[in-house]
């Protein structure tokens, strides 16, 4: 059964960190995996940290977009594995220059609008306020996001990361394309467009980003190619998709290809 | 001395204790009361700036009782308070008057004060009574009134005349009159305010602030200056409050907090409630955020003397299991609650929103962000067509070039930037909705493409209107997809 497999092999990961963690008094980190299948989930499959600080760096100015799209993914999946709501702190100016969400753009990605908090600060001193704020709170929220206008100083992120500590969901920093500062965050992934994915008929299908985790605290980094499935709220790895069929499960295949119709 | 234009002239119609020594009266001709004192000094009325003075006056009264109300007719003013269940507070009722003439005393007045079993008898006897404060005993109203002249009723400066030319002086008369004759000279008026002061017809009287479900209030020896010691003072009148409304199995929708200022002015603090509360650290911390929050401080200046606190509307609220509870779930969504409470106070009140969907065609006008506290959005199922992750405020000129008559273009430069043109998906038409505002009809059809640059990027653009008779059509890009 590949599904117990999976979960195994979670649990070992698990256990591997329990291990490795430096402090043994602190709680364990539990994971919110960007949900690749198993056989190439190998590199990948810590995902992202809970009750820690996760940047996501755009690569370049024009890259911003892809950088909130991969992160309303990563909060689809935050939401679909617990029962909160997603909580997004938006600084004034924090991605002024490319709009404003777009309800219908995120239920697009699988996003359900109606769990998603939007709190919008007059400034980065009320957001970096009001990110503690939702973290500690004992509201269980599914995922923390944030948006700064300047860049969080290393002191900053250790606060963030402080905060994120006792929440139980992932905190997630979108951050301007500058200079990498020092930081206190588990992950940072960069983040960089990729041509959508076409489906049979040739039309845009699926969004895709070029993700570099640059950083983690205990797994491995790496650069993978993802494909957002927007109906199975998964990731998939880019390269192999296009060769699936080979190694999909035909039942596989005839449920998302009818989903795919119909949504 | 208070003069505004009257019959023949401009009349007195406020004086001070120096002008009346010397024996002007209200309602005198300033060139007569001119000719008692030759150093008078005359301003001109200004009713608006007394209505503001008195609501003034009937807010730092609040301290004593929650409802208080301004009275204002013709010549007469006052303040009512409604002093049920309160006077206790203050050591009865004797204590309270004192109290609240050394009050005004201090603020410079000269106050005259009673209490009565009905507003209209404390009036008059506060009016025409003898100098100090009286307390008319519980019934004894027409006791109280009878010597008293007339005027001591409220009533207006014709009725008054005309009871002077009948020489019913004093209210005694009146009282002993019988009351079919007078209702037919008099009209109801007379016999109302004859009824009202006696208790035996209902006063209806409106006070200044809506009255609290709840209160509770504390006065200090030490003026209060600091935040945190007002937010502790709060807590503290919280946690009383939070019992009585345990004890009524009821929460908190909002509350409103009251400082007394030293120098008789009142700052008011009023919040609301996602769900209905009975915490009390929770209520003081929204309130702590709020001083936060005002640019200007707190202005304690001299400090507060007292404080209140109002609950102002409130909400059933069962009985909650808070400690061993089976599901943790009712914690998180109150928690959840509180921190949409903190968050409004700190950030301001339109900062906490969720995006609800709208019918209409048109993108822009397809969503719209409303309050946590509205009923959860329905955002079903998407139709299937492409929308953008990020919408643009106003939709930005693009310059497009290699076009394909009716398609897509090739290549396009927007925000200074010139896009290869890789990949296109279009066009979706969308009609202006002409129900909707005049002058829509002469909006043009937009047809939107998504197009797909060679650095993959997704941006959605619209040609309004069509290549053919007229103008040539502009593009404009909308959103960006992620």
């Amino acid at each position: 059964m590949p599904g117990a497999s999976a979960e195994n092999i979670a649990a070992l990961r698990l256990t591997v960190a329990k291990l490795e963690q430096a402090s043994p008094g602190a709680a364990a980190p539990a994971y919110l995996p960007l949900g690749l299948r198993e056989e190439h989930a190998n590199p990948l499959a810590s995902g992202l940290f809970r009750s820690a600080l996760n940047e996501i760096v755009a690569a370049s100015y024009r890259d911003q977009a892809a950088a909130i799209g991969f992160a309303a993914a990563v909060m689809v999946r935050a939401l679909a594995s617990g029962c909160g709501p997603a909580v997004l702190v938006t600084s004034r100016y924090g991605f002024a220059d490319w709009g404003r969400l777009y309800g219908q753009g995120l239920r697009r990605l699988g996003l359900d609008v109606g769990r998603l908090i939007l709190v919008s600060a007059r400034d980065d001193r009320d957001a970096l306020w009001a990110i503690e704020e939702v973290c500690r709170a004992k509201a269980g929220v599914a995922v923390v996001a944030g948006t700064l206008a300047g860049d969080p100083d290393l002191t900053q992120s250790r606060r963030l990361n402080l905060a994120a500590a006792g929440c139980g969901a992932p905190l997630l920093l979108l951050r301007r394309p500058r200079g990498v500062a020092a930081t206190a965050a588990a992950t940072r992934w960069r983040i960089s467009t990729a041509a959508a994915a076409r489906d049979r008929f040739g039309s845009l299908a699926h969004s895709r980003w070029q993700v570099d985790l640059e950083r983690s605290r205990y797994g491995r980094t790496g650069r993978w190619l993802l494909e957002w499935n927007h109906v199975a709220h998964r990731f998939d790895l880019a390269t192999v998709v296009a060769d699936r069929p080979l190694l999909r499960q035909p039942v596989t295949v005839g449920e998302e290809g009818g989903r795919r119709l119909t949504s | 001395m208070l003069v505004a234009p009257g019959t023949g002239g401009p009349r007195v119609v406020a004086l001070n204790r120096a002008a009346r020594a010397v024996g002007i009266k209200l309602g005198d001709l300033v060139s007569s009361a001119r000719a008692k004192a030759v150093d008078l000094q005359t301003r001109d009325a200004d009713p608006a700036a007394d209505d503001a003075g008195l609501r003034r006056l009937a807010l730092w009264c609040v301290r004593y009782t929650p409802f208080a109300a301004p009275w204002r007719e013709d010549d007469a003013s006052g303040v009512f308070l409604d002093s049920s269940g309160c006077a206790h507070l203050f050591g009865g009722e004797a204590r309270m008057l004192d109290l609240i003439e050394h009050g005004l005393r201090r603020l410079g007045m000269h106050p005259r004060v009673a209490i009565a079993d009905t507003a209209g008898a404390a009036w008059g006897v506060a009016h025409y009574g003898p100098a100090g404060f009286h307390i008319v005993a519980a019934g004894a109203q027409a006791a109280a009134l009878r010597g008293l002249p007339a005027a001591a009723l409220r009533l207006p400066g014709e009725t008054r005349a005309l009871l002077h030319r009948l020489g019913l002086r004093r209210v005694g008369d009146v009282m002993d009159q019988p009351r079919g004759p007078f209702t037919a000279r008099f009209g109801a008026g007379l016999l109302l305010r004859l009824d009202q002061a006696l208790g035996t017809a209902p006063e209806p009287i409106s006070p200044l602030v809506a009255p609290p479900v709840y209160h509770a209030r504390a006065g200090f020896l030490d003026a209060l200056t600091a935040a945190e010691h007002v937010v502790e003072a709060a807590r503290q009148l919280l946690d009383t409050v939070a019992e009585e409304l345990a004890r009524d199995r009821v929460g908190a929708r909002k509350v409103r907090l009251l400082l007394f200022r030293l120098d008789g002015e009142v700052l008011t603090v009023t919040f609301g409630l996602a769900r209905p509360s009975r915490d009390a650290a929770h209520m003081a911390r929204l309130i702590a955020l709020r001083l936060e929050r005002q640019p200007e401080g707190l202005e304690a200046d001299f400090g507060f003397e007292a404080i209140a606190v109002h609950v102002l509307a409130v909400a059933p609220m069962p009985e909650q299991q808070t400690l061993l509870g089976l599901s943790e779930e009712p914690l998180a969504e109150t928690g959840f609650a509180q921190l949409i409470d903190r968050l409004e106070q700190r950030l301001g009140e339109h900062a906490v929103r969720r995006l609800h969907p709208r019918q209409s065609h048109v993108p822009e006008r397809a969503v719209t962000a409303k309050a946590v506290g509205d009923a959860a959005p329905d955002w079903g199922d998407t139709n299937g067509r492409a929308r953008p992750l990020l919408l643009l405020p106003y939709p930005e000129l693009a310059e497009v070039m290699a076009l394909v008559p009716e398609g897509p273009p090739q290549q396009f430069r927007w925000r200074g930037m010139l896009h290869q043109v890789t990949g296109a998906e279009g066009p979706e038409r969308i009609a202006p909705e002409w129900w909707r505002n005049p002058g829509a009809e002469m909006e043009a059809e937009r047809d939107y493409y998504v197009l797909e640059t060679g650095q993959g990027q997704r941006f959605w653009l619209y040609r309004a209107g069509h290549y053919g008779a007229g103008p040539v059509p502009n593009w404009f890009v909308h959103g960006v997809f992620a």
